[in-house]
């Protein structure tokens, strides 16, 4: 085998295309094309010239993600120096990017229906409506004493919370009366459920929204104690003396601009007042078709489709949409719209000012509803059920553990934002909130001073220090490992493509269908093993090996955690747990702090990771090689600040892609 | 069989005249009358001692037993099918109907830890889900046995399903999950309707339709409009939209044809005055059967109660102050003679009903219970206890397809999604299994 030194030009800087082209048939074929082995589906022999790889972007990128993360070659293969594979990196970064240059634009989103949590804010918002339209057990913290207040930069010591998902009648809440939800919008797969792709029509749902819109607008709670715009829109003002037609108009101009996020064409006005003039005509009281249209409107594709007109000139209010919907979950407000009017939204200064005051408003809470829970795909604690035989500490009354240990890395969150931390607290945190019941349920990395007091419906959260730098942030949590976890044994495997996904934004392929699972139990005569030695003797296969590689070091670095996110030294066999490892080849670790170190060594990776996970969030699709720029760009600026979290969010709102659109228009 | 003039008999102030007129009834291929199906949900249990059999003496749980979730007793662990003979003080209201229904005992389901004990009781009794089988949710909450008949049974007529709630609260107390038994799936609700008049306009009003039309012209006009703004991919995607709006117009085209027949029914729209609990259940049922005669759908669902919901009701008749009864169930030392008196008044609505079913003959001279599975049951087999086993159920109508007057008792551990394999497979759902079913309960076919 040709050392892959030999073929390199040291003392090059970067390699040029044809460099980088040479040392892949050199080096990499071997296993991906030569003599018909294709090895992860990447036949290099394919790539005939420049060109043709130049022309796929998406290789270019997998090829840099497989170098970068020490992935390839593999172990058993001769390795890249740091030298040879910082220079390889920067000769496909540097084809990555005329690639993307050359492709004309971003990806653009296609157009999508608002997802179940969208549809309720923005039906919320709309009406100024007090109380919520139909309970949402995704948003999963209840805030119970007024604790979010991101105006004031700070959250309380002491937090009341509930567990909608999971606490007792969490779900009963001020809501209106004959109003049902349509199913949930799952999260894609690595992603969310803001994704377009995933958020379609059919007619059940259709008839969904068009009952969801009469029965809003029809329930008995629908009045005056609830709605905001009560008065002012569905209220004939008997002072006011002009023609009904005309006053029917101006509301619903007024209404219309709102609920489809922008100018509104006359014709469109005129439809919607030509219904309210049959109503009216038919001897509908004025209320009752004030009420009709509205179910109305909020059924027509304007309200519930979002998307980005392609003759618009862009002045601004697909912007505010996207910002609405990304930081509030929901519409734009009347100061967002006037300023998508005004082209303030179309200076730097101005897209500040609206990016800081969004951040103060409490509307803020949807987003701290939407995106921290799918990032650490915290749906998967609710299915959790450790075996009841072997942890049945977890259960108490009718209920389990799960229920306070959600609330856990949301809290953290929300404090890292409000109060605008850096983001590798959530790698290594200096404080948390614990309720008395979750620091009795964590044994001895809780506080023993603290009593279980079994709270099912508001649970008390303090917030305190983090001194055991064992816990703290977002990965060694109980709710974290306990969903990584099966019924009776953790799961490093099932950690490790965690950890790849959610921290690093690196997913592994999913594991080939023919390769059976290891049981819960050991088979006999593996009792005496550890949990990585019946491992490693599960998976002999060398094509799993490259995958493994990658995130097995990562699962088994928290094996001192069991099942239920508790602290153990040794196996139940009396076998010491065995976590240490390397680290994308390079970093050694005996403990888990050890192992944070690294992470926060690394922090670039995690930052990059996050800030692709926002992105997406916002773009609503998954990212494409053009994005990745973007991404290197971000983390750069956010840099800056400290990795704090608003700068990390300003800078995705001022990336190319969140942009592009309306920076298009620009021009 | 009831006369006409028994059956035009009127209601308080709800001036009601139930029509006379043979069934619409959907017609099936094979038999000449269509198969139907309702349930008659019982919230919070009932009091043992009062309805089963032999358990007269049964200890009475004292106060609430709320994680004890078994029975305090020992019931028959094993098979056997008796004559139904003598029946229990609280299902005495039943005695003229005792060669129309079975009672069936030992049937059982399984809590899911993690939720309020009342919040599975009635939200999963019709899917009756194994415990963690149902992921991202605590409530082991699955498509229910409604729709899954629907799917067969319900193709032709306007309403795949219809479902009845008598909460007669004003107050949102509780969650939907203790005021719904119907559910398209996990997270989707069947909404049910608690007010008579909403359930009136929608079975009968054609206004309702107008104003559908309304909406759906007005809002394919703007799409037709939108889709101009699109770019080409966006324009494909949208033609989901056009799709779906159409396929609800052919549903409400259906609907429409038949209220031309529906015209000949005269029952008027109930008034907005307060209605006597006795009455205004009565009211609702009403509404049911002449919505199940009338072939306005095959499938129906009716709780007689919510579940939990601590708010007092007035039982007009039964006590002189509005009385609560969940409050009252987790108070059974003291109050067990008040709780007798709610079971037997829910078991005369249920009686009622089936009276009502009886006396409506079918264009081939059965009856409308001869041609529906009329089932009572409750999600706990006690207010206190909160046991998920020993439900109390009571399965009657089926006519000659069904073996009846008996009490069954099934072996230990049956699970309820027995019974209800049984049911869709008897009203033509090809299924294997149901649930966690291990089986039929062959005792009640022929």
């Amino acid at each position: 085998m040709q050392l892959l030194g030999l073929t390199f030009l040291i003392f090059l800087s970067t390699l040029n295309g044809a460099e980088v082209l040479e040392i892949l048939h050199d080096n990499c074929a071997q296993c991906h094309g030569k003599g018909g082995k294709v090895k992860g589906k990447v036949n290099l022999l394919e790539i005939a010239d420049l060109d043709h790889l130049k022309g796929d972007p998406e290789l270019l990128q997998e090829i840099i993600d497989v170098i970068d993360f020490e992935e390839m070659p593999p172990e058993d293969e001769p390795p890249l120096e740091m030298g040879e594979r910082k220079q390889l990196l920067a000769g496909l970064e540097a084809l990555r990017f005329e690639a993307v240059s050359e492709q004309k634009a971003f990806m653009p989103t296609p157009i999508r229906r608002m997802n179940r949590f969208q549809y309720h804010n923005a039906v919320q918002d709309l009406f100024g409506l007090k109380g919520t339209v139909y309970s949402l057990p995704e948003r999963m913290i209840r805030d119970h004493g007024g604790y979010f207040k991101p105006a004031s930069g700070k959250m309380d010591h002491l937090v009341k919370v509930g567990s909608r998902p999971l606490g007792k009648s969490q779900l009963i809440e001020p809501r209106l009366a004959g109003v049902a939800a349509f199913p949930q919008d799952l999260r894609a797969e690595h992603g969310f459920d803001t994704q377009a792709d995933h958020l379609s029509m059919s007619p059940l749902l259709m008839e969904s929204f068009l009952k969801l819109g009469q029965s809003i607008t029809g329930s008995q709670d629908f009045g005056p104690r609830r709605v905001g715009i009560w008065k002012e829109f569905f209220i004939l003002d008997s002072r006011d003396k002009r023609e009904m037609k005309v006053v029917v108009r101006e509301r619903l101009q007024k209404f219309l601009r709102r609920a489809f996020r922008g100018r509104v064409k006359s014709e469109v006005v005129e439809r919607y007042a030509g219904f309210v003039d049959v109503q009216l005509a038919r001897g509908v009281e004025f209320s009752e078709a004030m009420k009709l249209v509205a179910a109305a409107i909020i059924s027509s594709p304007r309200f519930l489709y979002l998307y980005d007109d392609s003759g618009s000139d862009g002045d601004g209010f697909e912007l505010a949409s996207r910002l609405s919907f990304f930081l509030w979950g929901s519409l734009p407000d009347e100061e967002l719209l006037k300023a998508a009017e005004s082209g303030e939204l179309l200076k730097e200064e101005g897209v500040q000012k609206q990016f800081g005051r969004m951040l103060k408003d409490p509307k803020l809470k949807r987003f701290c509803d939407s995106f921290p829970a799918q990032w650490l795909q915290l749906d998967r604690i609710i299915s959790s059920v450790p075996d009841p035989e072997k942890f049945p500490e977890f259960y108490f009354l009718a209920y389990r553990d799960s229920m306070h240990m959600m609330m856990e890395p949301l809290l953290l969150f929300e404090t890292v934002l409000i109060e605008n931390l850096p983001v590798t607290e959530f790698i290594d945190s200096s404080f948390t909130y614990r309720s008395g019941h979750l620091e009795e349920s964590y044994g001895q990395l809780g506080n023993p001073a603290q009593k279980r007091r079994g709270q099912v419906v508001v649970l008390d959260f303090h917030r305190v220090p983090v001194e055991d730098r064992r816990i703290g942030g977002v990965i060694t949590n109980a709710a974290v490992m306990t969903m990584t976890s099966g019924p009776e044994r953790t799961q490093p495997i099932t950690r490790g493509a965690w950890l790849a996904g959610v921290i690093f934004n690196n997913p592994p392929e999913p594991p080939p269908a023919d390769v059976p699972t290891l049981g819960e139990k050991p088979k006999e005569g593996e009792e005496h093993l550890t949990l990585r030695e019946r491992l490693s003797m599960h998976r002999e296969r060398s094509d799993c090996r490259g995958c493994h590689e990658q995130i097995d070091p990562l699962g088994f670095a928290l094996e001192n955690f069991n099942a239920i996110g508790k602290w153990r030294e040794k196996y139940e066999n009396g076998r010491k747990v065995d976590m240490e490892g390397v680290l994308f080849r390079k970093h050694k670790f005996t403990n888990v702090i050890e192992f944070k170190d690294i992470l926060l060594l690394e922090k670039e990776r995690f930052v990059r990771g996050l800030a692709g996970h926002l992105l997406a969030f916002s773009l609503g699709r998954q990212l494409s090689p053009a994005d990745q720029i973007a991404l290197d760009e971000i983390v750069e600026k956010s840099a800056t600040e400290g990795y704090r979290m608003k700068s990390l969010l300003r800078e995705v709102v001022f990336s190319k892609p969140f942009r592009a659109k309306a920076s298009q228009a620009n021009k | 069989m009831t006369t006409r003039r028994g059956f035009l008999r009127g209601l308080g102030g709800a001036a009601l005249a139930l029509p006379w007129m043979e069934s619409h009834g959907a017609k099936t291929l094979t038999s000449g009358v269509a198969k139907r199906m309702a349930h008659f949900y019982v919230p919070i249990g009932v009091v043992r001692r009062g309805f089963f059999p032999g358990e007269e003496d049964a200890t009475i749980p004292k106060g609430n037993l709320g994680t004890l979730r078994r029975s305090l007793d020992k019931q028959d662990p094993n098979f056997n099918v008796r004559s139904l003979d003598q029946l229990t003080p609280t299902m005495t209201p039943l005695s003229g109907l005792k060669n129309k229904i079975n009672l069936i005992t030992g049937m059982d389901r399984t809590f899911q830890q993690g939720t309020d004990v009342h919040a599975q009781c009635a939200s999963c009794y019709l899917s009756s889900a194994p415990p963690y089988t149902i992921k991202g949710t605590a409530w082991p909450l699955d498509r229910t046995l409604d729709h899954l008949v629907a799917d067969v049974a319900g193709r032709e007529t306007p309403f795949s399903t219809l479902e009845f709630s008598c909460n007669s609260h004003k107050d949102n107390k509780e969650s939907i999950y203790f005021d719904n038994i119907s559910w398209y799936g996990t997270g989707h609700l069947a909404p049910s309707v608690r007010d008579p008049r909403k359930m009136y306009r929608r079975l009968f009003s054609t206004k309702e339709i107008e104003r559908y039309r309304d909406v759906t012209d007005l809002v394919l006009e703007d799409a037709r409009s939108m889709k101009k703004d699109l770019g080409y991919a966006d324009g494909q995607k949208f033609s989901e939209y056009f799709d779906s709006i159409r396929s609800i117009e052919t549903q409400m085209d259906r609907l429409e044809s038949m209220k031309g027949e529906l015209a000949k029914v005269s029952f008027d729209e109930p008034a907005e005055a307060y209605l006597p609990r006795g009455e205004y259940i009565r009211l609702m049922g009403d509404l049911m059967v002449v919505a199940l005669q009338s072939g306005l759908t095959n499938v129906a669902t009716f709780m007689v109660g919510p579940e939990r919901w601590d708010t007092p009701y007035l039982f007009d008749g039964l006590f002189d102050k509005p009385m609560s009864h969940h409050g009252m169930s987790h108070n059974q030392t003291k109050m067990i003679e008040q709780l007798l008196k709610v079971d037997r008044f829910h078991m005369e609505q249920y009686a009622y009903l089936l009276e009502k079913m009886e006396g409506v003959m079918e264009a081939d001279g059965s009856t409308l219970l001869d041609n529906t599975l009329f089932t009572y049951g409750s999600g706990l087999g006690d207010g206190s206890t909160h046991q998920y086993n020993d439900l109390p159920i009571i399965m009657a109508g089926g006519g000659n397809q069904v073996k009846t007057g008996q009490h069954i008792n099934m072996p230990e551990g049956t699970p309820l999604a027995n019974l209800w394999l049984t049911q869709a497979r008897m009203m033509g759902v090809k299924m294997k299994r149901f649930a966690d079913s291990s089986g039929e309960i062959e005792a009640v076919k022929v």
